[in-house]
């Protein structure tokens, strides 16, 4: 497999016999358990990262399944109460007209997330299988998704501030639904997912293919 | 390879065993999936039972939206409405909470509330904005499985799990009440009838009604159930009677029932009653049917029974003692042929008569059967004055032929009956409406109506109208000529030319001058054979005289033919058409002071008639008493034209005598004497009237 777009092979720490702190970057010598300046445990490679980054992400695909079956939202309205879950709310903005908001939900609700799901499984796998996306790409996707984590949670503050500020008793009151707490925890398990991925791995992987 | 290599090639940390290596993150999804498979779980726990109604139409039903309830607990969701496979109904599928599923019998109720505006009220305003919901009534039945249900199309009016008795109530027909009607008890409702529905066989109405417990304890097999609906208006012995009750009743209409008698079973649901119209008819029903000792008497009448019927009340001097159970025609073989008759079953209340209400039947007849001993007999009696209904009437009449019971059945004895005097009555009335039929109204009418045209007509006339005034005109004129001193020096002038007419008819007498002119007649005789030769010369003497005596004669012709009797009598005639008009009823009605001024003509009429004339009279008089005058002049120089006369028949006797004795001269003069004698006699004759009734100068009587 070519490494196109990929740095040139470089001397890493490993290969040179030392270890690195992830936490400040000072490179010891083996031996140490932890760093000698910031006191964060030091390993050559992570060997937990991987599992770590498939148990929250299927904790947070558990999740995920709840946040779309349950109501996100449970609006009364003189005396009507509806529920509405994530997608049926888009359902329900597209026949209102309202299709901007309603292609921004359906983006932030479900397009990301599952995007995210996606992305750290394919990160994950690509650790221990070959795969086309070159290192550095697959470096460049890591971080977009850690990035783009925390912007999920949109749709958590929109129940929350909905829900707080919509309180006309009988007129008109919104409830966050189970699917609001299962969202919000799918983001969080996710996030923590990526979190848990030890970047240098894709690397490690690369390496050994070039050896 | 030219890069510099560290001495060590690898680094690796110590290798642990799978286990160790395991991560604890693992245990974050297992509880996630814990956490959601329990959340579902809880979810398709909480969801409920599934149980399918069957509506005619699914008004307003909305899937997820539309919930049902239980005593306003919602205890269930629409899931989805379909249609049944023949499209003849609407399937709801509908979850149900699962405790109340567990209790849901089979004759669970279901109907769709919405809002409802009727007699009875507004229900259902909280579903304009929530909605409709679909409400249950049943009464929890643990173990209760049934899942199939069928809705109701509208309220019920009664819920199952509300305490009390259904019964039904049968009715001739259903007009009375509509669903909802209220049952009174003593004026408080107490119960509610369901829509009345039509009988199979389509011979009357039946309807289901609901009474609440504890009232329904008042309800027994003694009960009557009546008709209250609207108001009732009767006419009767007691007066008017107007009856309503309450507003709502009048609108609903509504029944009301009593138990008046003790002694009836409890009653089971579903137990029929029958609905009387009116209180009443309820009361009456009372009698008889409760008695399991009432006495079978059979009668028979020979006159029409119209206006009997089964049901009709026998009564024993006013009061009600039975009822008549059947009625019916028979043919009976007699010596004369065949005849029909007509036979009343009777029922008689021992109860009514003073015996024992257990007194055996036996007792009973024995008692009626000393009593038909007696005199006791069945009669036909009119029920009331304002009615054909009749009832039959125990009367006891002692000096009917005797008579005992007869034997029609075995515990009917056959109570003789007696002709009632209802067609006496019937007659008689008729008669007087004959009579009434044949009073002359229309011509009455008619001629009311004439009288009225011409009395319109009259006083339309414009000579009715100025004659008020001419009236009034000739009144006040009346009155002063009354008033007037001629009118009062009127019988002093009467009296006075009175004694001068009587003095002239004495001087008349004392001149006598009949005698003179009987004399100067046969002077005249004599003188007529002297005359002779003055013939000539006495030509315009004889001429003269004829004219004298025309002049008398005319005189007397006017006194006598003067109209004082035609005008009396034209007067003496509106006079009583006056009395008449005055005395006509129109003519009374006329406003009062038409009729004084009517009655002041009158008097002036009577005045008139009384005074009367007293222009005319005196006009009357003055010229009498100049003829008087003349008279008495006349009679004055009547010695003087005898001397004359006298002298003229001397000379004119030796004229005559100069003529032949048949002379045409002779015969002149002879005519001409004889005129002037009737002249005379003429005037004797007037003389003679005034002397005896001075009056007819003025009345000509």
């Amino acid at each position: 497999m070519e490494n196109a777009g990929s740095a040139p092979p470089v001397l890493t720490a490993r290969r040179a016999g030392v270890l690195g702190c992830a936490q400040c970057g000072k490179v010891h010598l083996p031996g140490p358990e932890r760093c000698a300046r910031c006191g964060s445990v030091l390993e050559s490679r992570d060997h937990t990262s991987l599992q770590r980054v498939w148990g929250w992400m299927f904790a947070g695909l558990v999740v995920y399944v709840p946040a779309n079956v349950y109501p996100m939202l449970r609006t009364s309205m003189l005396g009507k109460t509806t529920d509405s879950t994530i997608l049926g709310g888009v359902v329900d903005l597209i026949h209102h007209g309202s299709i901007g908001i309603a292609i921004i939900v359906f983006v932030a609700s479900i397009v990301i997330p599952v995007a995210k799901f996606i992305a750290i499984a394919y990160l994950a796998l690509s650790v221990t299988h070959r795969v086309r996306l070159s290192p550095g790409k697959r470096q460049h996707l890591y971080e977009v998704v850690e990035f783009i984590g925390r912007w999920s949670m949109i749709d958590v503050f929109v129940v929350a501030i909905l829900s707080s500020l919509v309180r006309l008793d009988f007129a008109a009151t919104i409830n966050p639904g189970i699917a609001a707490v299962s969202f919000a925890l799918s983001v969080a398990f996710t996030m923590l997912s990526a979190l848990s991925f030890d970047s240098r791995l894709i690397w490690d992987a690369s390496e050994e293919e070039d050896a | 390879m030219t890069d510099p290599r560290p001495a060590t090639p690898e680094v690796s940390g110590p290798r642990r065993s799978i286990w160790r290596n395991l991560s604890l993150v693992w245990l974050v999804p297992l509880a996630a999936l814990l956490v959601t498979l329990g959340i579902a779980w809880q979810t398709w726990a909480e969801r409920g039972t599934r149980i399918e109604i069957t509506f005619e139409n699914a008004a307003g039903v909305t899937p997820e939206e539309t919930t049902i309830r239980f005593r306003d607990v919602i205890v269930g969701m629409v899931e989805d409405v379909t249609f049944a496979e023949d499209l003849a109904t609407v399937v709801i599928g509908a979850r149900v909470d699962a405790n109340v599923a567990e209790s849901l019998p089979e004759n669970a109720q279901f109907w769709v509330v919405r809002p409802e505006v009727s007699t009875s009220g507004i229900t259902g305003l909280s579903t304009v904005l929530s909605g409709v919901y679909i409400e249950a009534a049943f009464r929890p039945e643990q173990g209760g499985s049934a899942q199939n249900f069928r809705g109701l199309d509208e309220t019920p009016l009664v819920r199952p799990g509300m305490d009390g008795t259904r019964i039904t109530i049968r009715a001739d027909e259903g007009t009375q009440f509509s669903a909802g009607a209220p049952i009174f008890l003593q004026g408080i409702e107490v119960g509610q009838i369901e829509t009345p529905r039509l009988l199979e066989r389509g011979n009357g109405v039946i309807v289901d009604a609901f009474i609440q417990a504890p009232y329904d304890r008042r309800i027994t097999t003694a009960t009557r159930f009546w008709n209250i609906s609207g108001f009732s208006v009767n006419f009767g012995p007691g007066g008017l009677d107007l009856s309503v009750n309450s507003i709502a009743s009048l609108i609903r209409g509504g029944l009301a029932f009593d138990t008046v008698v003790s002694g009836g079973q409890p009653v089971q649901q579903g137990y029929a009653f029958d609905l009387y119209e009116n209180e009443e008819a309820a009361r009456d029903s009372l009698f008889s049917e409760t008695i399991a000792n009432a006495v079978e008497l059979t009668t028979e009448f020979d006159e029409s029974v119209r206006g009997l019927e089964v049901g009709s009340s026998v009564t024993f001097q006013g009061l009600r003692v039975g009822r008549v159970t059947d009625l019916g025609a028979f043919i009976e073989d007699t010596a004369d042929g065949q005849e029909v008759r007509l036979r009343a079953t009777l029922s008689i209340d021992p109860r009514a008569l003073g015996l024992d209400e257990e007194s055996p039947q036996a007792d009973t007849i024995a008692f009626l059967s000393e009593a038909v001993q007696d005199g006791l007999r069945a009669r036909l009696a009119a029920q009331s004055l304002f009615n054909q209904s009749l009832v039959v009437e125990l009367v006891e009449i002692p000096d009917a032929e005797p008579a005992t019971f007869g034997i029609f059945a075995q515990d009917a004895p056959l109570l003789p009956s007696v002709p009632s005097d209802l067609p006496d009555v019937t007659a008689t009335a008729e008669g007087l409406f004959q009579r009434i039929n044949d009073l002359p109204v229309e011509e009455l009418l008619d001629q009311a109506i004439d009288t009225l045209a011409a009395v319109e007509n009259l006083a339309d006339s414009d000579g009715l109208r100025t004659a008020p005034d001419a009236l009034v005109g000739l009144v006040n004129d009346a009155r002063g000529l009354i008033g007037g001193e001629a009118a009062q020096a009127l019988p002093e002038e009467l009296r006075a030319t009175v004694a001068e007419l009587r003095g002239v008819v004495e001087d008349l007498r004392a001149a006598d001058a009949v005698g003179q002119l009987v004399a100067a007649l046969e002077a005249a005789e004599e003188a007529a054979d002297d005359v002779a030769g003055v013939t000539t010369e006495f030509e315009g003497v004889t001429e003269g005289v004829p004219a004298l005596i025309e002049e008398l004669r005319a005189l007397t012709q006017k006194a006598n033919t003067l109209d004082l009797e035609g005008f009396v009598a034209s007067a003496g005639s509106f006079l009583d058409g006056a009395n008449r008009l005055v005395d006509q009823p129109s003519t009374r009605a006329l406003p009062a002071d038409v009729s004084a001024l009517l009655d002041e003509a009158r008097q002036a009429l009577e005045e008139l008639r009384a005074g009367g004339v007293v222009e005319n009279a005196n006009a009357t008089l003055a010229s009498a008493r100049d003829a008087a005058a003349a008279v008495e002049e006349a009679a004055v120089t009547l010695p003087q034209l005898s001397a004359r006369i006298e002298q003229l028949l001397g000379e004119t006797e030796t004229v005559i005598t100069g003529y032949s004795a048949n002379s045409s001269f002779n015969r002149e003069t002879v005519a001409a004497l004889r005129e002037v004698r009737s002249a005379a006699e003429a005037l004797t004759r007037l003389a003679r009237q005034i002397e005896r009734n001075p009056n007819s100068l003025l009345f000509g009587r």
